[in-house]
């Protein structure tokens, strides 16, 4: 990392001109991995990457430049060109450089840098064999565990002067059924901020169990209907609908430019006044958690809707700059190679008063996906789409046959008002959202919600 | 880091890797240069420029790859690797062999196709460009509200791979694109987003007049789409949608998709897996590809050849790993993405039939033209091939494009759709796919089953 001395000839190579903010991010990232297929161990890694990024703003216009030398006079020679590029009108102000404050939200015991692979692949030999070994219907089991440890230095010329480590780990767990020419799979893939005991206590053989039964029922099962319907979305990863179709228009990214359908909608009433929900990027050792922002502000417990009413944007510097907002400490980028940009952190809807068994008993006909896979949004139409990874049909208030294939679509504006019923049994997911800054890890989440209707894109009619 | 201090450099790693231990080793290194601008309200509002690099190692002892990778090119880096590398081995039990190759004859090979015109792409050519483009979008239609999203962009990556066999190769590739996005709102306060992209490599060949109609077609011709009743449609996959649809199953066409058992085409090269209207050939060399990729990342050459021969499923995509598990050679498709090699495609080229697209209309009749897949990562299922997916299109109406539609999900079997093509267009587009590009026309695919709500 560089010293104060160097960081301050950059700010001032790169403030030279007519920008009014610089900033410079600097990034350590190490990595290691190993995966298994079928108790094969075919793959073992180890990479480190590191870079810098150096961004100047002059109003609402930007220029980045980035590169993976961090030698100093190829960052300065970076830093001219950003500020010959830059299109302001007034020379910036550089303000005294703070003292370093150094954060972490990784609540840690054992280091899973420090752990070895070898112990790595015994953890995931006891999830390959117990799956192959399950059922004959299973043929493959794949499973991998992928830790890192990314170190973040951010410097501005309003003296912000930050460092924030994180070490994730995740776990992967994928088993496949076959039936003649039908394969169909169950996964799981917990992520955490936490150490390697998060493995270690990790109930392997019970998730590996789960994985190959619902594997199995998907395999069995018919194809889903094609229809609108009452749609129970289960607990956890079903948050990926609230995620994807409110949390991405919700960001200044798009809200900013006015292409979001949540735009100027601030106090007003946009999902079912039973839906109040959160960004949280504060909770200790989860997935999507931070303790400072890639621009270096301080992560924050954001409350987005409260009883269905709009309370708050995700905004960055630059989305700010356009909103005439503060930002609210959820920049991010997946490494020095982007610009950073408003993000979700840990995503979710908040509790309700129903109960799950009364949220069934009271659905006369519908699909209740017990597993969504991923989906995505246009944020400037609220066209959506998802899919299911286990449903189950619901008949006369009783689950009813497992159903495979099914894709959910609909407006993002629209479902939000359609929840009739939310569970009060909460849990967030691991996963990983894609956007203009790249690939950051999130968690999603919610309790078990209905939705009056939707429309079931299957292939029975 | 230039490519002479990286040679420098993968020499004495090469070396240092075999002192280390290693029964052979090889180290590749990938650099990248691009610089962007994005354009929004009427001037340039992002500025993109960069350079980075990264080198890759892996070595070989008692039949296991180990893999490292870093950017920290630089003496003090080659303990790491060659340590982490050797940590890797020692962990992994493939039971399938790897191998580090060298063909004699072409060992030395060097192949550069950056040409004079990169050096046109200047923040000044871009801008220009980018604003007459954003200003042209916003005059097509009194309906387009907002240009949100165009982006003109241009990269170099020069490759070099060296090995302890003697292997001693180059190759590079440049690249410019153009992407644009706009929004509009209907007479009824419905929105509609759209847009169009174009590569090449000299941005004198950018054809605004030519990217307006695809734009205008692509935006003003959803105005007023709704979604349409749900039923069983003659089907037509508009060319960007078939290369969407064919792409996201390509993977069962890979020699380890199928030794892994998690390809239905197992077993099944020589045998008729699709309808005799479709041919699809890789062919890494293509005249019209904008990259060609005379070697692979292992340093085998890249060979021509039918992937599917009218109908008949020729050969599938072989790396040298999977090619030694088949007993057979390697076609020249194993590529890096991150830590390993796999098998990729190069340039892959749908082979064009007879009939114009609107002859595809006539034939159809009544159905309905797919110009957009949604959700692709998402809503198939790459192994038993079932997909069920977002898309918005047209009704093809007494053989002509008819209304838009949109709020529809089109469902069926990957395996039962290239089986039933029933005739391939001539109006190729190519694509930026794989490690180059996609060719192909629009197809009708037979009969596939549509979700839709009529009320809407």
């Amino acid at each position: 990392m560089f010293n104060d001395s160097d960081c301050l000839r950059i700010l001032e190579q790169a403030m030279s001109t007519t920008a009014d903010f610089a900033e410079i991010f600097q990034e350590v990232t190490e990595s290691k991995s190993v995966s298994l297929l079928n108790g094969q161990v075919i793959r073992a890694s180890t990479g480190f990457d590191s870079g810098t990024g150096i961004r100047l703003l002059a109003g609402t216009n930007s220029v980045y430049v980035y590169s993976s030398d961090n030698d100093i006079e190829v960052l300065l020679k970076l830093a001219k060109e950003a500020a010959a590029a830059i299109k302001g009108n007034d020379k910036g102000k550089i303000e005294a450089l703070k003292d370093l404050c150094s954060t972490s939200k990784t609540t840690i015991e054992i280091d899973p840098m420090s752990v070895s692979k070898k112990d790595y692949v015994d953890f995931l030999r006891k999830s390959s064999d117990y799956a192959l070994n399950y059922d004959p219907l299973i043929t493959q089991a794949a499973c991998g565990i992928a830790a890192t440890t990314r170190t973040a230095r951010i410097i501005n010329s309003r003296g912000v002067n930050a460092e924030d480590t994180t070490k994730r780990i995740r776990l992967s767990i994928e088993t496949i059924a076959t039936k003649d020419n039908e394969k169909q799979s169950g996964r799981v893939a917990p992520g955490t901020m936490r150490g390697y005991e998060f493995i270690n206590e990790y109930p392997v053989i019970e998730k590996t169990k789960d994985c190959c039964d619902t594997a199995i029922r998907m395999v069995n099962a018919g194809y889903a209907p094609s229809a609108k319907m009452p749609v129970i979305l289960g607990n956890g990863f079903g948050g990926v609908i609230f995620h994807e179709a409110c949390g991405h228009a919700l960001e200044a990214t798009s809200v900013g430019i006015k292409n979001s359908y949540f735009t100027d909608m601030l106090d007003e009433q946009i999902a079912s006044p039973i839906v109040s929900a959160r960004d949280n990027a504060v909770i200790d050792g989860e997935w999507g958690s931070y303790a400072t922002d890639d621009e270096g502000n301080t992560s924050s417990d954001l409350l987005l809707i409260e009883n269905g009413i709009l309370k708050n944007y995700l905004v960055d510097e630059l989305g700010g700059r356009r909103m005439n907002c503060k930002p609210t400490g959820c920049s991010r980028r997946q490494n020095y190679s982007y610009a950073p940009t408003s993000r979700m952190s840990n995503t979710y809807i908040c509790n309700g008063e129903s109960d799950v068994k009364d949220i069934i008993a009271n659905t006369e006909y519908g699909l209740y996906c017990t597993q969504m896979g991923g989906g995505s949004v246009d944020t400037s139409t609220g066209d959506f789409n998802f899919a299911v990874n286990e449903a189950f049909m619901v008949r006369d208030g009783k689950i009813a046959e497992p159903v495979r294939g099914a894709t959910l679509i609909g407006k993002g504006q629209e479902i939000l008002k359609n929840i009739d019923m939310v569970g009060n049994d909460l849990k967030l997911s691991a996963g990983m959202c894609g956007s203009v800054s790249g690939g950051v890890p999130v968690t999603v989440g919610q309790p078990t919600i209905r939705v009056s209707s939707i429309l079931v894109g299957g292939r029975e009619s | 880091m230039d490519i002479k201090s990286a040679e420098i450099f993968m020499e004495k790693l090469v070396k240092a890797g075999t002192e280390y231990g290693f029964e052979e080793c090889e180290a590749s290194f990938v650099t990248e240069s691009s610089m962007s601008i994005d354009i929004l309200k009427g001037e340039v509002s992002s500025y993109e420029n960069s350079a980075t690099s990264a080198l890759s190692f892996r070595g070989l002892k008692n039949g296991q790859m180990g893999y490292c990778s870093t950017n920290i090119i630089d003496d003090s880096s080659i303990d790491y690797l060659l340590r982490s590398a050797m940590e890797n081995c020692e962990v992994l039990n493939d039971e399938d062999p790897q191998f580090i190759y060298c063909d004699e004859d072409n060992k030395d090979l060097y192949f550069s196709q950056i040409t004079d015109a990169y050096a046109k792409n200047t923040y000044k050519s871009f801008s220009e460009t980018g604003l007459k483009l954003e200003k042209a979008i916003l005059a097509l239609d009194d309906r387009i509200d907002a240009v949100d999203f165009l982006t003109i962009s241009c990269s170099t990556g020069p490759y070099l791979i060296i090995n302890s066999k003697g292997l001693h190769s180059y190759r590079d590739s440049d690249g410019i694109s153009i992407m644009a996005s706009a929004r509009a709102t209907d007479s009824d306060g419905s929105v509609k987003s759209g847009g169009h992209y174009w590569i090449g490599k000299d941005i004198d060949d950018f054809d605004l007049d030519k990217f307006l109609v695809k734009f205008k077609e692509n935006l003003i011709g959803k105005m007023g789409a709704k979604s349409c009743a749900p039923g069983t449609y003659k089907t037509v996959f508009r060319s960007e949608a078939f290369h969407q649809f064919f792409t996201v199953f390509f993977g069962n066409f890979f020699a380890t998709t199928m030794q892994r058992g998690l390809s239905l085409l197992a077993d099944k090269e020589g045998e008729k897996i699709a309808s005799d209207a479709l041919t699809v050939r890789e062919i890494p060399m293509y005249d019209k590809a904008l990259t060609k990729i005379p070697f692979d990342d292992e340093g085998v050459l890249t060979t021509e050849k039918a992937i599917i021969d009218k109908g008949v499923f020729a050969t599938a995509l072989y790396d040298l790993k999977s090619a030694n598990k088949a007993g057979r050679a390697s076609t020249g498709n194993g590529f890096r993405g991150g830590s390993s090699v796999s098998e990729m495609p190069t340039n892959l080229i749908v082979e064009a039939g007879e009939k114009t697209f609107e002859g595809l209309l006539e034939e159809v009749g009544e159905g309905i033209l797919l110009t957009d897949l949604s959700g692709l990562h998402a809503g198939v299922n790459p192994i038993s091939g079932d997909f069920s997916l977002l898309c918005e299109g047209y009704l093809i109406e007494n053989g002509k494009k008819g209304r838009p539609v949109e709020q529809i999900t089109v469902a069926g079997n990957f395996y039962d759709v290239i089986k039933s093509v029933k005739s391939v267009g001539n109006d190729i587009i190519n694509v930026p796919s794989g490690e180059g590009e996609f060719f192909t026309p629009s197809v009708y695919v037979g009969s596939l089953a549509i979700s839709g709500d009529d009320e809407e």
